[in-house]
């Protein structure tokens, strides 16, 4: 601390401290005169001698400077003001680094910004390395979030022995419709327990939050709801009298008691809530009694804070232990569930560190987003070598001026020192207009990230990691395109460059090292190339799956139905009314009701099937997808139907119950075995229920479920009308109250049409809810994620090739100037014009042949690491490979001919004169 | 750099590291300014070691900063201005543990220098 104080004063008094050793030094060198007249010189004679004694002031002075570090910072913001001065006086070099830089920089930290957000931040709440995450064995092997149900959370919040505390929130992403009927407005909403916002710290903005007797199921005093700040900005302009103003959510009304501060998002990253109801009010405002029961859905997500100093090992194994009571306790005797129950017991609890919050969006995108993050720094590897080009002919150009101030007296280590602190400077403006660059570009990208479905919140606000990354960045270039030049600086020859003629020497390995570099920069485009390649490949292969199904023209209306005057249990026979009433619209061709679309992300709803006399299938093998359609829904979505029939009006709720199965659904249960007419059974009517098979009375083509890199699931579809024969229908676990309306136009859906459907509906049942997607946007939205990293790698590539053509053009111009006058001197002698233009481009072709061998070794080695990243193509992908080394062989040869026909046309006489 | 300063004192015969703590000595007898520090370590050492401005300034500047001496601007004895060096106490406790440890590695040394091997 001494020291760093001292040096501090002597910066700051540096003036009076200067003047101190003046005075000091004179007083020093009078008195020895003194000395010296006193020993009996003369006054001549003892000045001299004095001088002799004292040496050399000027250099006493220095030694006595360079005590402290603030000398060395001294020499520090000398040379910082030196490249300034320097980078002043070439504007046209300055500006092409800075603008690289910046550029390279910028989108490193835009994506490095990304990967924070997403992956490194911590929740803003208190003490978040405390929090984790209760979930089962199962779903972390699946991947999928743990969600448990109202009893079950009930069970472990009363553990505080166990744990400091337990918060619970819905687990799946819920959209709240504030309109009060027809079309919906949706926010996105949360439901959550009632000490959420005070177990995990979160402060209210203004008014309260919540309280855990609002918790209570369907207690009309949790009809509350705690709005976010942007949800508070965005609707009521940031008014300051919100808390006590009505809200009407799902059609039910709601008191605003408080706003929650800016920062906080809710517990899910790439999630946003706007509005958080407690989850007592689930039952009314879902219109949905199931809640509260054993059997209602597994809903919530559960979050724990462990005990100061109590490892997750040892919580979770307390938890184990009470894992039979906490199911027993919550389900019942488990007798009433069969196998549920014991699958139950079997899948026990785990913990996950939860500091960073769940995320959904991590799950789907760390992978592509830490890959196009390599991609990134390798485009800046690329234009890195692009500025040593540059800066090393600069550093050529300055050959003269080193040597002279080698020879008069500079040491090495300061014009190293010079060399590198320009190329810090450079690089430290390059980085801060990157960081300019980069808080767009991040908001950028995740703008983009975000689909119909999902609105994408992600908090990409500069912090420390992301200056320290932007810091290191730069630290890191100026290192790479700086020490070449630098040690080109040390080996300079003091006064080398007084010798006539001598500037010339010496510049071939300096050519060399920068075909080295024109080496490495193919080779790094080429696996930039490749990798683009796949990825692009992968997207246009997902862009080819069949979907079994033809969006064009195809408007999907998702109703729901829970405020309709028809009761629970006449809802199927409401949707058929719905259909009836849109075929007869103007403008539609097609109308048709099912619980389920194709790549609607919603739930698919799933049953385990057999089928009596066909192929014996494991156990796990007999889950297949279940949707219940009106008759039309085939021609509606152009399925294919290869046998039998499709559904018609004979098929009703006292019919026989029947079923069309898909290709796969065959192809899995019969094989070859005839499938009209086969009866199938569900697993879960066997037991106990009323056990009706149904016979399959027509087979349809595949239809893609949720995801296209899944292949088509094995898939029935029952009759809507027959719904009511399911177990559980009329019960509040199947009370359908939402259904999807297809309608197909016979021109385009237009917004006309979209007005024409909604009066129909409402004509019919005005109470109900409904909104608008577009068939086609929601299979763009399921190639989403695909399209963006294809995107984004293709602008990458592309970016590096346009810059290795930069180098190469530059390193060619560079050698045909300098070889101006040999050239001009072969054609005096006769030389053909080809000969001269194969002597210009000749080592330029030879060193991009070994980049890219380099380069297609490298990409062989690390584009498995992408595997998970491609679809429907080997990480080895032939046409990836060849493609992407002509594409560069191609766009070098263009960059070489230009310089290369300037060398050809070079006048001989002209060359001549030169010199 | 401040190691180049050192080596000048080759030609001194000082052994390195030694001056900050000659200096030290000379401090303690009694307050000096640069010029008579020089003199004094001449004389004392009878003229062995003949210390430059180009080392001994920067030792001063060192002492100062490490807070072993302070200094102050004094009229001398023919009515000049010069500045003036004292000991601080931590320069005296600097100094008392440095000569104990020079008598120490001195007289180690200068028993194995006259080792002989009957002695072993």
């Amino acid at each position: 601390m001494r020291p760093f104080l001292a040096g501090l004063r002597a910066l700051l008094g540096r003036h009076r401290l200067e003047q101190d050793l003046d005075d000091e030094l004179n007083a020093y060198l009078e008195a020895t005169v003194e000395q010296n007249l006193a020993a009996g010189m003369s006054h001549d004679e003892a000045v001299r001698a004095a001088r002799l004694t004292v040496g050399n002031i000027e250099a006493a002075k220095d030694a006595v400077r360079d005590v402290g570090w603030e000398s060395r910072l001294e020499s520090l913001w000398h040379d910082v003001r030196h490249a300034l001065r320097g980078l002043r006086r070439s504007p046209g070099f300055t500006a092409a680094a800075i603008l690289t830089l910046a550029l390279g920089i910028g989108i490193n930290t835009a994506l490095f910004s990304v990967v924070n957000g997403l992956l490194l931040r911590t929740l803003p709440v208190t003490a978040p390395e405390e929090l984790v995450v209760l979930s089962t064995r199962g779903a972390i092997e699946q991947g999928f979030p743990a969600g448990w149900t109202y009893p079950m959370w009930d069970q472990v919040r009363k553990r505080t022995d166990i744990f400091n505390g337990a918060i619970a929130w819905s687990v799946f992403p819920e959209r709240f419709d504030l309109a009060q009927g027809g079309e919906s407005q949706f926010v996105d909403g949360l439901f959550v327990g009632g000490n959420f916002f005070d177990e995990l710290g979160v402060a209210p903005l203004l008014g309260r939050t919540l309280r855990v007797d609002e918790e209570i199921l369907g207690s009309v005093r949790s009809h509350v709801a705690v709005i976010s700040y942007g949800f508070w900005q965005r609707r009521f302009g940031g008014a300051a009298d919100v808390v006590g103003r009505s809200l009407l959510v799902n059609r039910v009304p709601v008191t605003i008691v408080g706003v929650s501060p800016p920062e906080f998002f809710g517990p899910e990253v790439g999630r946003a809530f706007d509005i958080a109801l407690p989850v007592g009010a689930a039952p009314d405002v879902l219109s949905d009694n199931r809640w509260g029961r054993p059997d209602g859905f597994s809903y919530l997500a559960v979050m724990l804070r462990l005990k100061h100093g109590q490892s997750g090992e040892e919580t979770v194994a307390l938890l184990r232990g009470l894992h039979r009571q906490f199911v027993e306790a919550s389900m019942g005797p488990g007798e009433l569930w069969g196998p549920n129950h014991d699958a139950q017991l079997r899948d026990t609890f785990a913990l996950l560190p939860a500091a960073t919050g769940t995320s959904e969006l991590r799950r789907n995108y760390s992978q592509s987003i830490v890959a196009i993050l390599a991609i990134a720094m390798l485009v800046l590897l690329i234009a890195c070598a692009n500025i040593a080009n540059l800066f090393q002919a600069r550093a050529a150009s300055r050959h003269l001026e080193i040597s002279t101030r080698l020879a008069i007296g500079a040491s090495r280590a300061r014009i190293v020192q010079q060399v590198l602190v320009e190329s810090l400077v450079l690089s430290a403006i390059g980085a801060a207009s990157g960081l300019l660059l980069a808080v767009w570009g991040s908001r950028l990208l995740v703008a983009s990230l975000s689909t119909w479905f999902d609105r994408v919140v992600l908090d990409v606000s500069l912090d420390w990691r992301v200056l320290a990354f932007a810091a290191a960045m730069s630290a890191a270039t100026a290192l790479l395109f700086g020490i070449m030049p630098a040690i080109f600086a040390s080996r300079v020859a003091p006064g080398a460059a007084m010798k006539v003629g001598s500037v010339r020497s010496g510049r071939a390995g300096v050519f060399r090292v920068r075909g080295g570099l024109i080496a490495a920069q193919v080779a790094m485009s080429l696996v930039l190339l490749v990798a683009a390649g796949l990825l692009i490949r992968s997207f246009s292969e997902l862009a080819a799956v069949p979907l079994g199904f033809d969006s064009d023209r195809t408007l999907v209306v998702r109703v729901n139905a829970s405020r309709a005057m028809s009761g629970p249990g006449n809802r199927p026979d409401l949707y058929q009314r719905l259909v009836d009433a849109l075929v007869a619209v103007p403008g539609v061709t097609h109308a048709a009701a099912s619980l389920n679309t194709p790549v609607n992300r919603g739930a698919t709803l799933v049953a385990d099937l057999t089928v009596p006399g066909g192929v014996p299938i494991a156990q796990h093998d007999q889950r297949v997808v279940v949707n219940y359609v009106t008759p039309g829904w085939f021609e509606a979505y152009g399925v294919v139907l290869r046998q039998g029939r499709a559904f018609d009006g004979r098929d009703s709720a006292r019919s026989m119950p029947v079923i069309v199965a898909s290709d796969a659904f065959v192809q899995r249960f019969l094989s070859d075995r005839p499938a009209v007419g086969s009866l199938v059974s569900d697993m879960l009517d066997a037991p106990s229920r009323r056990d009706v098979p149904k016979t399959i009375v027509g087979v349809v083509g595949d239809v893609v479920d949720q995801s296209l890199r899944n292949k088509p699931p094995p898939t029935v579809y029952i009759p809507l009308a027959q719904f009511m024969q399911h177990p559980f229908a009329g019960t509040p676990f199947m009370s359908v109250p939402e259904a999807s309306l297809t309608v197909r136009a016979a021109t385009g859906a237009t917004p006309q049409l979209g007005r024409g459907v909604a009066a129909a509906l409402t004509a019919i049942e005005p109470n109900l809810s409904f909104s608008f997607q577009l068939l086609a946007d929601q299979v763009d939205a399921a190639r989403h994620q695909e399209r963006l990293v294809a995107w984004l790698s293709g602008l990458f590539a592309l970016l590096a090739l346009v810059l290795a053509a930069v180098g190469l053009y530059g390193v060619t111009s560079y050698a045909v100037a300098r070889r101006r006058t040999e050239i001009g001197i072969r054609m005096a002698l006769g030389a053909q014009r080809h000969d001269v233009v194969g002597l210009a481009i000749r080592n330029t072709i030879f060193m991009t042949m070994c980049g890219i061998f380099v380069g297609l070794t490298a990409a062989g080695a690390v584009t498995r690491y992408l595997q998970a990243l491609l679809f429907g193509i080997s990480p080895l992908d032939l046409i990836s490979f060849l493609a992407a080394p002509l594409l560069l062989v191609l766009v070098a040869l263009l960059a070489c001919y230009v310089p290369a026909r300037r060398a050809a046309t070079v006048d001989p006489m002209n060359a001549l004169r030169c010199e | 750099m401040s190691g180049d300063a050192m080596g000048s004192d080759k030609q001194s015969g000082l052994v390195q590291g030694t001056l900050d703590m000659l200096i030290l000595k000379t401090l303690a007898l009694e307050p000096m300014h640069g010029y008579g520090i020089g003199v004094r370590l001449d004389q004392i050492s009878k003229g062995v070691f003949q210390v430059n401005a180009g080392s001994l300034f920067p030792a001063f500047r060192r002492l100062e900063r490490d807070g072993l001496i302070k200094a102050e601007w004094r009229a001398t004895e023919n009515n000049r201005r010069a500045k003036y060096y004292a000991l601080t106490p931590q320069g005296r406790a600097r100094l008392a543990r440095a000569a104990k440890d020079w008598e120490t590695q001195t007289a180690a040394i200068s028993r194995i220098m006259r080792a002989s091997l009957g002695e072993i």
